[in-house]
């Protein structure tokens, strides 16, 4: 469908009122029923909170209805994660309940891949066709056989969809969106993959290495917040960044570096605090492992990350490695160590490379040696909610052993050493059918094949699967080679739970619950994996104690309710009281009953607790050492296994072999330090491709609503289009203009876009805004914009296996 | 002693029973807060470490009263308060009746929350009630009682006196059995030995309180019979001689520990007139409490004639006393039927009738509580209630 903007816009200044007096177009698709209620209703007025279920951020809304139809859509004032903010796709979610290409009811594929051929089936026909399929392989001894991708469900979903593989008998559940990956440089340094909470508020200086927190970080909305008190609290921020990124740009300073160079950086600022002995000794002294040289148990002498780093990163080298200014190396490390609280971030430029947890690591070690950890300006790990435990599932002998092959989405024995999953060892092994073929495969969330860059590779293996099952709202590149769609019901019409976002600073649960009554005939994916359950039987059925996800959900909010901690949130209920009154002894709330707690629960949208337990360092760090470890014992083991694994134990060529095979180009003590990997680019691509996620599209969902097109590129008047940010120094020697047409490409395959030429981004590095160019996901993704990930080499994470979106190079030229 | 402190007890219960109830009693003491942080007086006035720095500390004891003790030292401040406002480019809060009836009631209340106890006064507190006679803490000590370290992580004081109580007559007759001295409480002794057991338990889960709900503890006050002897016609008075006011700028657990002190006068009286002991469960204790508590935020009764002469003397009349006065008259403003609806009244004209003051060259006039209770009464009795 062509849409004009100034059409649209026209359209859309009216859409408030469009529901209630019947100026609908096709941008939104109300059912007649609803209608009918919107012309002939009293016109009440209503107010329901949820949480915004578009991103994983989880914020607050408001939700305005008129005789019970939402209307309108603001952020709720009272829950704390956004304290009444949101962001633009947060604001357009009702574009999205009302959308008119949302699937409406259980499909099967007739026609091929993408030709959007599907017959309508009823539920239970889809259900017992997945059901029976399931059974026979279960029956057959080949539940290892059925596999699961998720995307960024956490909390009660991550637990409910885990319980369903394991009483099932498959051990291959995973999360598309990178989730295990990205906590890898913290599980080598702290012994456990919690993501810190960074306390921004009360730091004085914040340096951020790539961490674009106000657009691109867990939760942009509550760190936006938090930035909003710089001035108040006299902070000052230092982005580091390849480009002018949101963060940047509210930056106090931003200090452009060559991209695959954060870890280098890091390093230097590190050999400041060591040379000038600013760094906080105590904590090195007391809670650190492999800060200095030391004799192992065999006599061998070790490297520490003192040495190391007095050795390798002093500042005119770190210059010549990221371009960054020896003199602006020693300032900004003489700023972090007489500035107290200093706060170092890494995240996006620092993580998305071949040499992501290298990076990360060395960013994170510059927090050790600040002595950061739990203090106030600091960072510091956030309680689980006390939800009711589950109880173990009954497990019988098929599952136990299903559960006992070998994982479909562990990495092969020489690629990425320390995690479980990666999603190219995944394509990888169901293309080869190895160690087992996938039968079924359910796509849950997300778009796989649209965000990872191996996206032909993706597809082949998808179409390798006797059965793929969708369970989302639209349909979208992942989605469309599915054989059966199994419609979720949209996050305002569904009960569930959004918990501990990442980086937000208190446990918290906000709950979602049907504001409206399901448009069409969908279901919740929680109750889709309990009915198959039940007509599984047996053990698989009895793992599920409940008749519905919702009374699941209520059952787990029990435990926090009989913990008497936190509060349920609320009006007056800051930080200070429900401090106060802790310490106190006193709860805040009076509850006769769970049922009285939970309906205060729902109709105020969650429960949080800013009051952290008070943690033993034994906890901080669950390292072999119950220490940060600069030198990872965890990696070490890591690569030795890998080792042995290959013949002789521990035999120099063995080694050799295996980090070559890894392609870490560092040797000895130093492989396990944090250190800078040099990135293997094309040598014969002179310009450096980064991609960036903007607040309005962010994985590319919000590229299905036409609103969020429209502001896609707002700041530079860009809609519904990508474009290629490029130095105008650069655009001068390629003799490019600013708005013309330009042809990016990498040895994948050539992307068209128009070029904008800004000082906001480095010299010999471009940048293309990533969530357009769709091939489907309804009537305005289509057709508008281009994908970088498309011409995105196969490269990952070295370590984690995270897929390096910063390691493409690429050369550009004038569109004929 | 002990009678004493029972009968102190009894004075608030009977002081509320007495007096024709003004002010409902609230659900939630605490609502206030909301008004508080809304009306941003916490940018000025910190309450026990959190808050503005610019006023005084709320929590302080020369903050707490009754709702005209309150509206006493407001007022006479508020010529300071204005100049802050002014200092800071604040505007002045306006409130409405239910908001000055729910930021008064909280300020009082914060008394009710009490202290967070000391681990180490709890332990030595402990040894020498002779807890540990009976109790013992990871192995040490008695075994006629639970050992502490299995016993619940109880996070309110309130929870640990509760628990006591209710097990009071057992403990009293093993006290006796075993020819003991009655655990007298005092100050904060109930506070720092639930810190010290809190620290000690080994259980996963504490165990909290909410803040009582006054509404509900004046129900629990009759279902739980205490109504029978502390307000009940005749035998109210035979207690009533030597009556002196409870000291209510304690905390809750403070009071619950007079309570627990004449448990043993209590029991015998109990026993005598073959009534029940009372046992509370979950929020009881604290409800019931709360409601004794809500009787102090109430005032004694002034004196209208008194008042009037204040009205007079203080040059309210001035303004406010029909005729030519720049104000409304007051005496003929409607449904002044609550203490509060008066300092709602004063404190929203604060600010135009100091601007007034200083433009006339007059001084701010200053209402003692006496003055205060005594202008309600007139205001009260003239208004076209």
């Amino acid at each position: 469908m062509e849409i004009k903007r100034r059409d649209f816009l026209k359209f859309f200044g009216g859409v408030s009122g469009a529901v209630l007096f019947g100026n609908l177009d096709d941008v939104i698709a109300v059912p007649e029923e609803l209608l009918e209620r919107a012309k002939n209703g009293p016109k009440i007025e209503t107010w329901q909170n949820t949480i915004c279920g578009l991103c994983p951020a989880g914020c607050g809304l408001r939700v305005r209805l008129i005789d019970g139809i939402p209307v309108s859509i603001k952020g709720n004032p009272v829950y704390p994660v956004n304290r009444g903010g949101l962001c633009p796709l947060g604001l357009n979610a009702l574009h999205s309940l009302y959308h008119p290409d949302r699937l409406k009811g259980p499909m099967k594929r007739t026609g091929a891949i993408g030709s959007g051929k599907w017959d309508s089936m009823s539920w239970d026909e889809a259900l017992t066709m997945v059901k029976d399929r399931l059974l026979d392989l279960r029956n057959a001894g080949k539940a290892h056989e059925v596999a699961f991708l998720g995307n960024e469900e956490n909390g009660l979903m991550k637990e409910h969809i885990r319980r369903f593989m394991q009483v099932y008998g498959s051990p291959n559940y995973y999360q598309f969106s990178s989730a295990q990956n990205n906590t890898v440089p913290y599980s080598l340094l702290h012994g456990h993959s919690t993501v810190p909470a960074y306390d921004i508020l009360n730091a004085r200086l914040v340096v951020s290495f790539g961490a674009n927190f106000l657009e691109e970080g867990y939760s942009p909305i509550y760190y936006t917040k938090l930035y909003s008190h710089h001035e108040e609290q006299r902070t000052r921020y230092v982005q580091i960044e390849s480009r002018l990124s949101l963060t940047a740009g509210n930056a106090d300073q931003w200090i452009p570096i060559r991209p695959g160079t954060y870890g280098a950086l890091a390093l230097g600022l590190a050999y400041i605090l060591i040379r000038e002995e600013l760094y906080d000794k105590g904590f090195v002294r007391d809670h650190s492992f492999g800060f200095e040289d030391r004799v192992d148990s065999s006599g061998t002498r070790q490297v520490g990350f003192k040495n190391m780093v007095l050795g390798n990163y002093y500042p005119e080298k770190v210059e010549e490695l990221t371009g960054v200014p020896s003199s602006t190396i020693l300032r900004l490390g003489r700023e972090l160590g007489n500035t107290g609280p200093a706060l170092v971030m890494g995240d996006q430029g620092t993580v998305d490379n071949t040499n992501g947890t290298f990076a990360a690591m060395a960013v994170h070690s510059l927090n050790a040696l600040l002595g950061n950890f739990e203090k106030k300006g600091g960072l510091f790990f956030v309680d689980d909610p006390p939800f009711t435990k589950s109880g173990v599932a009954g497990i019988d002998a098929i599952a136990r052993a299903g559960l006992g092959q070998i994982p479909i989405g562990q990495p092969n024995a020489s690629t990425f050493p320390v995690t479980q999953f990666s999603i190219e060892s995944f394509t990888r092994n169901i293309l080869d059918g190895s160690p087992y073929p996938i039968s079924v495969l359910f796509l849950y969330g997300g778009n796989p094949l649209f965000q990872s860059p191996n996206h032909r590779e993706l597809a082949d293996a998808l179409r390798k699967i006797p059965l793929v099952i969708s369970l989302d709202t639209l349909l979208n590149e992942t989605s469309e080679h599915a054989h059966i769609v199994l419609p979720d019901h949209h996050f305002m019409e569904r009960w569930d739970e959004v918990s501990n976002v990442g980086t937000v600073g208190f446990t918290h649960v906000g709950i979602q619950h049907p504001v409206v009554s399901p448009l069409y005939d969908t279901k919740q994916s929680g109750d889709v994996f309990m009915n198959l359950a039940k007509r599984i039987g047996g053990s698989v059925a009895r793992a599920f104690q409940f008749d519905s996800y919702e009374h699941e959900l209520r059952n787990a909010l029990k435990g926090v309710y009989l913990s008497g901690t936190g509060s349920i949130v609320s009006e007056g209920v800051g930080t200070m009281w429900i401090q106060y009154l802790q310490q106190r002894g006193w709860q805040i709330g009076q509850y006769d009953s769970f049922d009285e707690f939970w309906d205060r629960l729902v109709k105020q949208g969650g429960w949080w607790n800013p009051i952290r337990k008070q943690k033993r360092w034994d906890q901080v760090f669950q390292t072999r050492s119950n220490r940060f470890e600069f030198f990872s014992q965890k990696l070490k083991e890591a690569i030795d296994t890998l080792v042995a694994q290959q013949g002789k134990t521990g035999s120099a060529q063995n080694r050799e072999r295996i980090l070559n095979e890894l392609n870490i180009s560092a040797r000895g003590d130093n492989v396990f330090l944090p250190h800078h990997e040099p990135v293997r680019y094309d040598p014969d691509m002179p310009l450096h491709l980064i991609t960036f996620r903007v607040l309005p599209v962010r994985d590319g969902q919000g590229a299905s609503l036409p609103m969020m097109q429209e502001m896609f590129g707002h700041a530079i008047h860009r809609h519904w289009e990508s474009w290629v940010e490029i130095h105008p120094e650069t655009a001068a020697s390629y003799r490019i203009t600013d708005g013309q047409w330009v042809l990016v490409q990498s040895t994948m395959g050539t992307i068209r876009a128009r070029a904008k030429t800004t000082e906001g981004i480095m010299p010999n590095v471009i940048a293309v805004p990533f969530g357009l160019g769709h091939t489907s996901m309804g009537r305005y993704a289509k057709g508008h914009g281009t994908n970088p990930n498309v011409i995105m080499k196969n490269l990952y994470d070295m370590v984690s296996g995270k897929p390096a979106l910063q390691a493409t190079k690429v050369k550009i030229s004038p569109a004929a | 002693m002990r009678i004493r402190e029972l009968i102190a007890l009894s004075v608030i219960l009977l002081a509320g029973t007495l007096q024709a109830q003004e002010i409902e009693l609230p659900t939630d003491p605490l609502n206030g807060r909301i008004v508080f942080e809304e009306k941003k007086c916490i940018a000025c006035h910190m309450i026990g470490g959190y808050g503005g720095t610019a006023g005084p500390d709320l929590s302080r004891d020369q903050y707490f009263g009754s709702a005209l003790e309150l509206a006493s030292v407001i007022w006479n401040h508020a010529p300071q308060m204005n100049r802050k406002f002014r200092l800071l480019r604040m505007d002045r809060p306006q409130l409405t009746e239910g908001e000055m009836l729910d930021l008064l009631g909280f300020l009082y209340y914060l008394r009710y929350l009490g202290e967070p106890g000391s681990v180490a006064n709890g332990r030595s507190v402990l040894n020498s009630k002779g807890c540990i006679a009976c109790h013992a803490v990871g192995g040490q000590g008695g075994t006629t009682g639970p050992d502490f370290k299995t016993i619940q992580r109880y996070s309110a004081p309130l929870y640990l006196v509760q628990a006591m109580w209710n097990h009071g007559p057992a403990m009293q007759e093993q006290i006796t059995k075993g020819k003991m001295k009655y655990p007298m409480l005092s100050g904060r002794d109930v506070v720092d030995i639930a810190a010290y057991l809190r620290q000690a338990s080994t259980a996963d889960v504490e165990v909290r309180l909410s803040v009582g709900n006054p509404k509900r503890g004046r129900e629990l006050f009759d279902e739980k019979r205490c109504s029978t002897c502390h307000v009940g016609e005749g035998k109210r008075k035979r207690i009533e001689a030597g009556l002196v006011k409870i000291d209510l700028k304690k905390g809750v657990t403070e009071v619950a520990s007079a309570m627990w002190n004449h448990g043993q006068l209590m029991l015998q009286h109990m026993q005598k007139e073959s009534i029940e002991w009372p046992r509370f469960d979950k929020n009881e204790m604290a409800d019931i409490i709360a409601y004794v508590y809500f009787l102090g935020f109430e005032d004694k009764e002034g004196n209208s004639e008194r008042g009037k002469v204040t009205f007079n003397e203080k040059g309210c009349v001035s303004c406010h006393g029909g005729g030519q006065g720049k104000g409304p008259d007051l005496r003929s403003v409607k449904k002044m039927n609550t203490p509060v609806r008066m300092i709602q009244l004063m404190w929203n004209h604060a600010g135009d009738m100091e601007d007034m003051l200083v433009t006339q060259n007059k001084r701010w006039p200053e209402l003692s509580l006496t003055e205060m209770r005594d202008l309600y009464s007139y205001l009260r009795k003239v208004s076209k209630n």
